[in-house]
């Protein structure tokens, strides 16, 4: 990842637990990038579309969505991010869930999402998933930011 | 509401029953009556036939006596008038006949007692005509004719012999009032006779329109009961059409909820683990750090951190570890059911001998490190159904019956099965260790495993095939001994027949 342009890395994930072991894995992958953490929906359509600092207004960006959430389904937010006229239709998604049913991953596809990852239940594969993850993340190239 | 339901179907066929056998019983009595009727008529008529030709007979007898005397006193005379020996001889000839006519008559009217009275008064009037005649005929024989023409004249013959007459014309008379008293006594059994004959068509006649009457109103009855029972039928597959769907609907439901449940049971999980792993990783710093320690100043560590580093935490790492470890297998299992319960079912014929040969084939090397020698029955029915389902019900079976031997007895494992109308009986047969009673339905449950402990799994193969069964709308049960072997029978419809709510 172009770590210049600095490109933020929005991490919406519900459980706490989770994120922090995706976090520690991302950076021992040797991945420095900021990482901003929600844990509900609301907060992080917030930050994605109107914050100040949030992707919308301010740099490229890289979404971790996580499809259960408490107020909404992960496929919702995916939804506005890929719509046709959204500041972030090119903004790579990449869907990180526990959930395994062929129909919601075709759907994910289906709604413009780039790369779906089941979660691993076994830890030691989890942890590995999620320190490729951190090394392919560090070659993606992210589109750069087309906002004023 | 189902014993409302349940009465129109009754139909009293005791009832019905009960009427028929009266109504035949009164048809045969009058058959009988008719036939005793008949008989009775027909030996009044013999009888009376006999009573008849006696008459005839007596009335015969009667006149040949009769004729004998006036004979007799024709010869006479002409005898007294000619004394030509040829009325002499057949006065003889009469008069010899004579007692025997009259005895004749005595023994024909023996049991009128009219009769027999006037015979009596005959006999004694007639012998002595006789000894009259005797006399005279003696007397011309002697040549004393001018005598017996003499006597004649005296005589008093003619007035007996009218009275002879009078009283022969007497019985005769008496005679044929009897046949006359006969006749009408014959009239009148003849007369009963017809009115028995009447009376029992009549009765017949009754019976048979009152059967008939009975089995029309049973017919009614009956096709009135059948028409209920079809409608009755209609709402009955109905019934069952809701029913199903209602379970269907909880059975998915329940599906649903095992699936979210064993779902969102994942998510902690992996932080249980996740953040185990991360303890272990971070022991082997503090590890090294209370080693380092030991060897450049003993003084700061105490007993407590050395054993806490080295054993306490490395202990219940490791019991979490493996308590997680279960508990992610057995979610996974939640989950496999689950996901099978919600996968679609798509029948096709299979032929269940060849599923069984297949998976006999995978694993193969697992029969022959084990010395077990396996054979499925053939024929075997084919059936339309989920190969897939089919292809795990059995393959849970058979890796079952080669898990589960009796130690130092060769394994034996059957696969048959047999056709049942419509319905498919798949049997998985072992000689192996065997299944106590009280386990029969246990092993079909999630987590629950019977005997020793001694082979891995969970206890999930038999939930499994189980769930498979009903979900391909049949059964399975267990029928073993401890020590003998165990034979597990699947039991399946013919054709697979969808049940879900959707359907």
């Amino acid at each position: 990842m172009n770590a210049h342009q600095s490109v933020g890395i929005v991490m919406i994930e519900d459980d706490e637990g989770h994120a922090r072991l995706i976090e520690k894995n991302i950076r021992r992958a040797g991945i420095l990038n900021d990482i901003r953490h929600f844990t509900d929906g609301t907060q992080a359509l917030h930050h994605l579309f109107e914050a100040e600092d949030g992707p919308a207004k301010n740099g490229p960006a890289l979404i971790l969505l996580d499809l259960n959430l408490p107020d909404m389904s992960g496929t919702d937010i995916l939804q506005r991010i890929k719509a046709e006229g959204s500041p972030l239709k090119r903004t790579p998604v990449v869907v990180l869930t526990t959930t395994d049913d062929k129909i919601e991953i075709q759907r994910c596809y289906d709604l413009g999402c780039n790369v779906y990852i089941t979660k691993p239940v076994n830890y030691e594969s989890f942890a590995q998933a999620i320190r490729q993850l951190g090394l392919f993340l560090s070659v993606i190239q992210v589109p750069a930011f087309e906002g004023h | 509401m189902l014993s409302k339901v349940r009465n129109p179907f009754i139909i009293s066929e005791g009832r019905l029953g009960r009427a028929l056998v009266v109504f035949m019983a009164l048809g045969f009595l009058a058959l009988v009556a008719a036939g005793a009727g008949a008989g009775w008529a027909s030996r009044q008529n013999e009888a009376h036939t006999a009573a008849v030709a006696h008459t005839y007979q007596v009335e015969l007898a009667i006149s040949n006596a009769r004729r004998l005397i006036e004979q007799g006193e024709a010869s006479r005379r002409g005898y007294l008038l000619t004394a030509n020996p040829d009325y002499r001889d057949a006065y003889h000839r009469w008069s010899a006949a004579t007692p025997a006519a009259l005895a004749r008559i005595a023994d024909l009217t023996r049991d009128n007692p009219d009769q027999v009275a006037a015979l009596k008064l005959l006999q004694r009037e007639v012998s002595a005509l006789l000894a009259q005649r005797a006399r005279t005929i003696g007397l011309i024989d002697s040549g004393h004719a001018d005598t017996a023409t003499t006597l004649f004249r005296t005589e008093a013959s003619v007035r007996r012999l009218t009275t002879i007459r009078d009283t022969f014309e007497r019985m005769a008379v008496t005679e044929r009032r009897l046949l006359a008293q006969r006749d009408a006594a014959q009239q009148a059994s003849v007369r009963a006779f017809y009115i028995i004959l009447g009376v029992a068509a009549v009765l017949l006649a009754l019976v048979a329109l009152a059967s008939l009457l009975t089995i029309i109103g049973y017919t009614r009855d009956l096709s009135r009961s059948r028409d209920r029972l079809r409608d009755f039928n209609e709402r009955l597959e109905e019934t069952v059409h809701e029913r199903t769907s209602d379970l269907s609907r909880a059975n998915e439901e329940i599906q649903r909820f095992a699936y979210i449940v064993s779902h969102d049971l994942r998510s902690p999980l992996v932080n249980v683990m996740g953040f185990t792993a991360e303890l272990a990783a971070a022991t082997t710093p503090l590890a090294e750090l209370v080693d380092r320690a030991e060897a450049e100043a003993p003084q700061i560590v105490s007993d407590e951190a050395r054993l806490a580093v080295r054993e306490d935490l490395p202990e219940a790492i490791g019991f979490i570890r493996t308590s997680t470890q279960k508990m992610d297998r057995l979610i996974n299992a939640i989950l496999k059911l689950s996901r099978e319960g919600r996968r679609v079912i798509t029948p096709e014929p299979i032929d269940p001998a060849a599923i069984a040969d297949t998976v006999a084939g995978s694993i193969r090397h697992l029969l022959d490190d084990r010395g077990i020698s396996f054979s499925v029955r053939r024929p075997m029915p084919s059936l339309v159904t989920d190969r897939v389902a089919i292809e795990q019900i059995l393959s849970n079976l058979i890796e079952n019956a080669t898990k589960y031997l009796e130690p130092g007895r060769p394994g034996v494992i059957t696969v048959s099965g047999e056709a049942k109308r419509d319905r498919v009986l798949l049997s998985v047969t072992d000689n192996g260790r065997g299944i106590d009673p009280r386990d029969h339905q246990r092993i079909f449950d999630l987590f629950r495993r019977s005997g020793r402990q001694d082979q891995p799994g969970e206890g999930i193969g038999l939930a499994h095939v189980r769930a498979l069964a009903y979900r391909l709308g049949g059964t399975i049960d267990v029928d073993s001994e401890p020590g003998r072997g165990s034979t597990f029978r699947l039991n399946l419809p013919k054709t697979y027949v969808s049940q879900d709510s959707a359907a």
